[in-house]
């Protein structure tokens, strides 16, 4: 469709820009930035994040927001660890238990909303807590290495020359593109981020979609919180602190209007670079962990207000168009 | 001019253009005290952009508005206000949790002289003496959200009328109004116009016009087409100011209803009000529920629809028992809403048009595994041209589209989903005559096809002329059903106010079912 193509393609102006600006700010402040090994490092460490903020963009998709990957990213790794190491289970049966185990955190958080008519904010801040605490609690609190020789492989192995994350990201965001875009959940989604009451006169099942979203989200986090543990070869309950920021950053730079139904997953994989670049840049510039985490809640205030000035700005025009001018005579 | 006293407001050659279009084209108007001044026009002919201009929310581009006499320039809503022009849109302005005195003080409370601390009573003494002033018998510490849509009205009327205004704009201010309360508006209008206040009445509802005005301008394409006295006009000179149309053409009605029936619906009741509701629709008739809004008119379509429960009776559908305990079992059952409130309840102004026409059968988009889009495109485009929808509805989100096209855009979504029964809430409401009748032949052409309408319409000569037969509803009852031919208005409006019954005008206010919202 022209149209939505179009569409699609302004939406992805905003966080392209964004990365660009990004890189050439960082590329001046540093030589080290622009050299291969670093670019790899960028790409690789993007990929955690890119992935959480696919269930993170379907979400807010919705109209709801998900505070819970971050720990659910922890409570992974530490499950893997000690279904692994401690328990001696078979690495892959292993990776299958915390993949589904992703799906139902995600499905908690989904039933406490939709279900339980919780606000998705106030529920998933709720398993925020109670994930991470699960995750202190199976491991006492200390991390666990080397969890298998084996794990190193799902991140560190290649394939064609190039790190196996490169295909992890690429092929989910391929089929989540094609499930918004092509589906009727996917539509779905949109509809009832859109107008939740159209939605269910439509005859959409609301709640049902609201899980969806939801179960996707916690399942794409623990494949998120997987890559973290292949990549570090271990488990620990204060993995993944802060990424639910820097997945809703992610989807916000990306356009994704906090108010649901907008947005798209394309530019939310550019939101996702823009906050791995900076984080980058930050890196290499030391600077303190203090200031980056201050910089992130900058660049989230940044980019929402974005948000909400280009909704003023629609409405503002909507309403000089809507009154008089409404038949484009 | 000389020796004669200036109007209270005098607008001079106003001219407003925006993108594309020009929405007031040299408009002059005089606007009198203690009178009643109605400003007709299909939508898009400008009467907005005139209140806005008065009210300060739009700046003229040229032209000249006076104050008795004198010129002025309202660069701002709050200039407007320091002028004393006081404007009631359809959205109300009020905070629903606070109460009616602190709403009519919002923003500017009372105080103590010597603590600075809020005088709660004062306001509220305040408030009762401007509510008696009013004749309003509203309790100024009632919370304003657990008042009617009317009531609600009438605090925003007192909560100008203590910024000692002298103009009062209203658009479409009975739009929510059931009969009565339109009434009891009606009233306190004319007793604000008996004080010397001056009032502009925006409305689409001719009838109401021609009881309550005093002059009348028409305006058309941004232009003004006349002003004149109300006694020198009839109702058919002012439709065709409006559109050129005669009004016999107002309502094209086809009668299609079959032998076959539709619907049947026994003694059912629900927990929201319904109390043993019994009839039928037949296959291509228009059934129409006639009476007050919060009678339960609504109420009985939610119940059918899915989302209210019954707690009694049965449905038939096609003479096969059904139980929707959700709109998505409705829907799947070949039955679809119109809902009153399409921007509420109808449309995702996320979407452009035909991902909006398609959401309700996205099956029928499924190739292979997948939506195509491309089928998606073709679909939006033959309803568009089906349903005279405008081409901007393909390429844009739907808020840009006028409520008439909006409408029809949510009519079409039920068109594709293969409903067999619609049920339309007001299909009619905030739409202008042109768009209304392009609502009309729409229903035609479904029942034609064999779809059955179940019409809710607070527009009785509209309710009247397009239902085939009309049931009357008060109180979750229905009272009566008889063919439209055979119903008068009058008979319509006694029967559903309780003017019929020996307790006069009980029936409507005394502890109806609550409509949406």
């Amino acid at each position: 469709m022209q149209n939505l193509n179009k569409f699609v393609r302004v939406a992805i102006v905003g966080p392209v820009i964004a990365l660009f600006l990004a890189v050439v700010l960082i590329t001046f402040t540093t030589d080290r930035f622009m050299t291969a090994q670093n670019l790899m490092n960028v790409s690789l460490q993007v990929s955690a994040v890119a992935i959480a903020a696919i269930g993170g963009t379907m979400v807010i998709l919705t109209g709801g927001i998900d505070l819970s990957p971050g720990s659910s990213v922890a409570l992974t790794t530490c499950v893997l660890a000690v279904l692994v190491k401690l328990m001696g289970l078979p690495l892959l049966v292993g990776i299958l238990v915390v993949l589904v185990m992703g799906a139902a955190m995600g499905a908690l958080n989904g039933l406490l909303s939709a279900y339980g008519r919780i606000p998705t904010f106030i529920a998933t801040l709720a398993t925020l807590s109670v994930y991470r605490g699960l995750a202190f609690l199976i491991t006492k609190g200390t991390p666990i290495f080397n969890i298998s020789p084996g794990l190193d492989r799902v991140f560190y192995d290649r394939l064609f020359g190039i790190p196996l994350p490169f295909y992890y990201v690429l092929v989910l965001y391929v089929m989540t593109y094609v499930f918004l875009r092509h589906t009727s959940i996917g539509r779905a989604i949109y509809a009832v981020g859109g107008n939740e009451s159209a939605a269910r006169l439509s005859g959409i099942q609301v709640n049902r979609i609201r899980m969806v979203a939801f179960v996707l989200a916690g399942f794409t986090a623990s494949i998120s919180g997987l890559l973290i543990a292949a990549r570090l070869n271990s488990g620990s309950p204060n993995y993944g602190v802060g990424l639910e920021l820097q997945a809703i950053a992610a989807a916000v730079i990306g356009g994704a209007s906090l108010t649901g139904g907008i947005g798209n997953i394309i530019s939310t994989l550019f939101g996702a670079l823009t906050v791995a670049v900076v984080q980058n840049g930050l890196n290499l510039n030391a600077v303190p962990a203090a200031w980056q985490n201050i910089t992130l809640g900058l660049i989230i205030v940044l980019a929402v207000s974005l948000d909400m000035w280009r909704a003023d700005l629609g409405r503002g025009l909507s309403r000089i168009f809507s009154f008089e001018r409404s038949e484009e005579k | 001019m000389s020796g004669q006293a200036s109007p209270l407001w005098q607008l001079v050659d106003l001219s407003k253009a925006f993108p594309g279009v020009q929405a007031l084209d040299r408009v002059s108007l005089p606007i009198e005290r203690g009178q009643i001044h109605a400003l007709l026009g299909e939508n898009g002919s400008g009467k907005t952009t005139l209140a806005k201009c008065l009210a300060g929310a739009h700046q003229p581009e040229s032209g000249q508005m006076l104050l008795e006499g004198t010129p002025v320039i309202l660069e701002h809503p709050l200039d407007a206000v320091a002028h004393g022009v006081a404007t009631i849109y359809q959205e109300f302005s009020l905070v629903p949790s606070l109460t009616v005195a602190e709403n009519i003080f919002l923003g500017r409370p009372l105080k103590r002289p010597r603590t600075g601390l809020v005088d709660w009573e004062r306001m509220r003494r305040h408030t009762n003496l401007l509510l008696q002033q009013l004749s309003i018998e509203i309790d100024p510490q009632a919370v304003v959200g657990q008042l009617s849509v009317a009531e609600q009205q009438l605090v925003e009327i007192a909560k100008a009328m203590s910024l000692e205004s002298s103009l009062l704009i209203m658009d479409e201010p009975t739009a929510a109004l059931g009969l009565t309360e339109t009434r009891r508006l009606h009233e306190l209008i004319r007793r604000l116009a008996g004080q010397g206040k001056a009032i502009l009445y925006i409305s689409h509802r001719l009838d109401e016009v021609f009881q309550i005005a005093d002059r009348v301008t028409v305006l058309k394409d941004g232009r003004r087409v006349d002003t004149r006295p109300i006694g020198e006009l009839e109702m058919n000179d002012v439709v065709r100011m409006m559109i050129g149309l005669d009004i016999e053409h107002h309502y094209p009605k086809e009668f299609n209803s079959r032998a076959a029936l539709c619907l049947e619906v026994e003694e059912l009741s629900t927990e929201n009000g319904i109390n043993g509701v019994t009839f039928d629709i037949r296959v291509g008739e228009v059934f129409g529920l006639g009476g007050m809004v919060g009678a339960g008119r609504t109420e009985i379509a939610k119940a059918l629809y899915g989302v209210d429960r019954p707690t009694a009776g049965s449905v038939r559908l096609y003479g096969r028992p059904v139980r929707f305990n959700s709109p998505t079992q409705a829907v799947a059952a070949g039955v679809g809403l119109v809902p009153e409130n399409r921007k509420a309840d109808g449309l995702f102004f996320n979407f452009q048009g035909p991902a909006n026409i398609t959401i309700s059968r996205l099956k029928g988009l499924v190739r292979r595994i997948f939506l195509s889009l491309g089928e998606e495109r073709r679909v939006g485009a033959e309803y568009v041209h089906k349903l005279s929808i405008t081409p901007t509805a393909l390429e844009r989100t739907v808020q840009f589209l006028s409520g008439g096209n909006q409408q029809k855009v949510v009519i079409a979504r039920w068109l594709y989903s293969q409903a067999r029964l619609l049920i339309l809430d007001e299909p009619t409401q905030g739409v202008d005559i042109g768009a209304k009748l392009e609502v009309y032949r729409v229903i035609n052409e479904l029942t034609r096809q064999g779809i059955s309408i179940l019409l809710i319409s607070s527009d009785y000569p509209e309710l009247l002329a397009m239902s085939d037969r009309i049931a009357v509803v008060r109180d979750g009852r229905i009272l009566h059903i008889a063919p439209a031919k055979e119903l008068s208005e009058y008979e319509l409006l006694s029967i559903a106010s309780g003017a019929d019954s020996q307790n006069g005008r009980a029936g409507a206010s005394a502890r109806p079912p609550r409509d949406q919202e």
